[in-house]
């Protein structure tokens, strides 16, 4: 180990350390409800990753670096990991009302939460398939936990639960088995020797073996970013799990795995185009073009918001390949870009779900946001800002990142897959204006229960709109620092 | 082999004969009675109820726990003790890392109770009060409990 080794893994350390803290939190509890530990379990989780996060930055923008064989720190893993930390930061401070309100312990949920995060963290840094599957693991095992740990969320938490753990259960399966066989066939499990070895042509009688390692590893890519084949758990889970582990879902899991994508493409693309990587790109245009419309498509036939934001989501991890795809100079920034908008936008969007929601009954219908903006004009607000970025209307964040997007996709001349996202975006407008056609209902004489929004979510509300205006707005300072950390 | 094997069967006719010899004499001086609990299998502790084949809770996913706890760490334990000093320093910071994960959660488990299984005092005591708070009947590691239902000794501390 050399001196400042140390320093690049300090975020993935102090956030497993939070994690070991929190949980000795609840032993201090024992098992009964507690406020004090649950509070302290509170605190410790957001101090933790507000240090996390914020060492993460200070070690960002260093020279690439690899640690172990298993991680190399590089621009990627430091933006993606900074993405992480703040999403996970961002629901932490959203959970807290709502984690108060439930009348059973809470804390371990908030070890779930730093366990998961720690997992998503070491993925964005992973360029090894060792990596790659002990992070996933990490990741998957606390969100089984999570999305089955409130108690009084019922039946709708526990089938949500079951589905997850059956289909990631045989994800991984897919995963481990296209490691085995990739192995079996090359001989390696570091991505850039891999890509090297592939490209150099893979040995005479193991092309089929390449080739379904490959597929495998894809298929448990696909179903962690919920591509369109393997989507089918999305709706449910985002609906049956807690508001604020759905947020937790859409954001911190993706976007480890957006990272290892990243990876795989860059080290394909770097020496594969253009003929003997065009099997991977063909493949991934399928999904990114299926995802699209099935996403889109599907979402129109929603009445539940968290169903809808769940179809949303796939669609958005559709766009988010295109970006991928285009290659080039532009290409991965404009993924990295579009991922830190959608990260901002889907967690205002959750955050306000999460406000309006009690563990027994979530805002999940369509009707507990009619009239919203007469009733709190301020929360109906944030919600419409996020659902005008979600559909890309401009001064939004999703606005800029679309535009971003299509520039990289035209670049790379994949005019195609442009065709399919603006139809896409085309048939999102109307499920996205509904809800706002929704909110500015005249309001009915009921009586909702009108829940606080609670400091902290105040505050994290607060700061991912001021974030979306500002991208929406001057994205400029944001490009310049995508451009420093990612090279070129 | 016969040269070498007579000191061993003088052992263990010495042995045979002492057991023996002790058992005999007892038999023959020792005082005689038959009281109530004489005939009993525990003379000294608690009259058994119930069937033999009773049915137990084994708590399957506590031991599943302890099982990754303890049986793990081992089995990690012995693999790094072979290498322990080509391992070096940063070896010996990643057990401690490991062993402290795995402490954590001991201590984890032993604040919520899991360690108490069985008829202890304080899951007793618990089930008691929910008893007192609910009218349902009350379940202690699985057997229907109420009041009068003999308790064993094992919590006792």
């Amino acid at each position: 180990m050399s001196g400042e080794t140390p320093m690049v893994l300090l975020p993935l350390g102090i956030t497993a350390a939070s994690a070991l803290a929190v949980m000795l939190a609840a032993a201090v509890r024992g098992p009964t409800p507690r406020a004090a530990t649950g509070r302290a379990a509170e605190a410790l989780s957001v101090l933790g990753l507000a240090a996390a996060l914020g060492s993460q930055l200070a070690v960002a923008g260093a020279a690439p670096r690899r640690v172990t064989p298993l991680f190399v720190f590089d621009g990627v893993s430091s933006i993606l990991g900074a993405v992480v930390l703040a999403s996970a930061l961002a629901v932490v401070l959203l959970a807290s009302a709502y984690l108060r309100r439930l009348d059973e312990p809470w804390e371990e949920i908030y070890a779930l939460l730093l366990l998961g995060t720690a997992g998503a963290l070491a993925l964005t840094s992973s360029d090894h398939l060792v990596g790659l599957v002990l992070g996933l693991e990490t990741l998957s095992v606390s969100l089984y936990g999570l999305v089955a740990s409130v108690r009084t969320r019922g039946d709708e938490a526990l089938e949500a639960a079951m589905k997850y753990l059956v289909l990631a259960g045989a994800a991984s399966a897919f995963l481990l088995f296209g490691v085995a066989l990739l192995y079996a066939s090359v001989g390696t499990l570091e991505l850039p020797a891999l890509t090297a070895e592939l490209s150099a042509g893979t040995p005479a009688g193991s092309e089929l073996v390449t080739v379904a390692g490959l597929a495998f590893v894809l298929v448990g890519i696909g179903f962690k970013l919920a591509l369109v084949p393997f989507h089918l758990w999305t709706p449910d889970v985002y609906q049956g799990a807690p508001a604020p582990i759905t947020a937790f879902v859409a954001t911190v899991s993706k976007g480890g795995v957006v990272a290892f994508l990243l990876r795989l493409v860059a080290a394909a693309g770097a020496v594969a185009r253009p003929e003997d990587g065009e099997g991977l790109f063909v493949v991934l245009a399928l999904l990114a073009g299926a995802s699209i419309l099935v996403g889109n498509l599907l979402a129109l036939l929603q009445r539940d918001v968290k169903r809808l934001l769940a179809y949303s989501s796939i669609a958005h991890l559709g766009y988010l390949l295109v970006a991928l795809l285009a290659g080039g100079e532009l290409g991965p920034r404009a993924a990295v870009f579009y991922l830190i908008a959608y990260a901002v936008t889907i967690l205002l969007a959750f955050g306000v779900v999460t406000i309006l929601s009690r563990a027994e009954q979530e805002a999940g219908d369509l009707d507990a946001y009619r009239g919203l903006f007469w009733r709190r004009p301020i929360l109906a607000s944030a919600m419409a800002a996020a659902v005008f970025s979600l559909a890309g209307i401009p001064l939004t964040a999703g606005f800029v990142a679309k535009l971003y997007l299509l520039l990289a996709a035209l670049d790379g001349s994949r005019f195609g897959l442009v065709g399919i996202l603006v139809v896409g975006s085309v048939l999102g407008l109307y499920y996205y204006l509904r809800v706002v056609v929704a909110m500015l209902a005249t309001p009915e004489p009921e009586t909702a229960a009108s829940e606080p929004v609670g400091a902290s979510g105040g505050v994290a509300l607060a700061g991912l709109g001021a974030v979306l205006i500002w991208i929406g707005v001057a994205p400029s300072a944001w490009l310049r620092i995508l451009g420093i950390w990612l090279g070129g | 082999m016969t040269g070498a094997a007579w000191p061993l069967l003088v052992h263990l006719a010495v042995a045979i004969g002492l057991a023996a010899g002790m058992m005999a004499v007892s038999h023959l001086l020792g005082e005689r009675h038959r009281e109530r609990a004489t005939g009993e299998p525990y003379e000294s502790g608690i009259v058994g109820t119930g069937e033999l084949r009773g049915r137990l809770s084994i708590n399957f996913y506590v031991v599943g726990l302890l099982f990754v706890i303890f049986d793990l760490e081992a089995a990690f334990l012995f693999a790094w003790a072979i290498v322990a000093v080509e391992a070096g320093w940063a070896g010996y910071a990643g057990m401690l890392v490991f062993l402290v994960l795995l402490g954590v959660g001991l201590v984890y488990e032993w604040r919520q109770g899991a360690l108490d299984w069985g008829r202890t005092r304080r899951a007793i005591e618990r089930a008691l009060a929910a008893r007192e708070s609910s009218r349902r009947p009350v379940t202690l590691a699985g057997v229907p409990f109420e009041r009068g239902t003999p308790v064993g000794t094992k919590g006792r501390r």
